[in-house]
């Protein structure tokens, strides 16, 4: 894989850092996405497409473990994430395996909603 | 045992929104053994509050909670809202509420995931959908004279 090109960002109180997995791309997600971490991942998850799309990944492990919670605008970030890998030629999909915490109980819940939304690409495991 | 509850008028915003659902979910955990059923209250307070936030036309919001038994003897939360909005918003979260409550709880959070996708974040009402469909609440709006109040109510596990 070429290097990835993602530095880590921190805005409030989520941070989200990216790593190379073999020949997946790990992203961590930590700490609360709030009405304050709307705007930045709004611009962060394209730009973290764009460079996953450029690497020609076929899995991304989206890593909630440490995510404490997450509100519906956020949500809606990730919906469009999603709505994106979908729009794309099936050839240039990628997978999106979700990681999450079962005793961060929203998780479950929201997941699960995610993954109706496109059990074709999504994941997700506790 | 009388019946757990909290009530809090303040002026939201947003840090103090995450502040408020850390301290709703800890409370309640006093009193409910079920984590999933404080979760689902803190997710709750969570969306109810930030659009208390987004549409609140003054400075002041009423949150009041309450673990409660009904007539069958079940436990269960009402978690209320109280607060002024403009008639525009008034009358997108009625419409809201209205068409919400005539559908399948999970069928229409798709239909909103959905239409989420084409429409400005924080107007879509995915908030209140997740609300209905992730923690499993009944969802009532009541206006008085430009006052609004969103009640929810959900079914939870025996209170201690």
């Amino acid at each position: 894989m070429q290097t990835l090109n993602f530095p880590p960002v921190h805005e409030g109180d989520l941070r989200i850092e990216a790593t190379p997995q073999g020949s997946a791309i790990a992203v961590k997600f930590a700490g609360t996405a709030d009405m304050r971490a709307q705007k930045p991942l709004d611009s962060v998850l394209p730009a973290l497409h764009a460079e996953i799309t450029r690497l020609g990944v076929g899995e991304v492990i989206v890593d909630f473990f440490s995510l404490e919670f997450m509100n519906s605008s956020c949500f809606k970030s990730f919906l469009t994430w999603v709505g994106t890998v979908q729009a794309l030629a099936p050839e240039r999909q990628y997978r999106l395996r979700f990681l999450s915490n079962a005793s961060v109980h929203w998780q479950r819940r929201s997941l699960q909603a995610l993954r109706c939304f496109a059990t074709e690409l999504i994941k997700i495991e506790s | 045992m009388p019946n757990p509850y909290f009530t809090l008028k303040f002026r939201p915003n947003v840090a103090l929104v995450s502040t408020v659902r850390r301290f709703v979910e800890e409370f309640f955990a006093e009193f409910l053994d079920d984590p999933d059923s404080t979760s689902r209250i803190a997710l709750a307070t969570h969306e109810l509050l930030e659009n208390a936030v987004k549409y609140a036309s003054d400075e002041e919001t009423v949150l009041a909670i309450e673990i409660f038994s009904g007539a069958d003897g079940r436990r269960s939360v009402s978690i209320q809202t109280t607060n002024r909005a403009k008639p525009e918003n008034i009358a997108r979260v009625r419409a809201l509420v209205d068409e919400m409550n005539q559908a399948d709880p999970l069928a229409f959070y798709q239909t909103v995931m959905r239409r989420s996708l084409s429409v400005p974040v924080g107007s879509s009402g995915l908030g209140i959908a997740r609300i209905r469909a992730e923690c499993e609440m009944s969802v009532e709006l009541k206006v008085d004279d430009g006052v609004v109040t969103l009640l929810v109510t959900a079914a939870t596990e025996a209170a201690r």
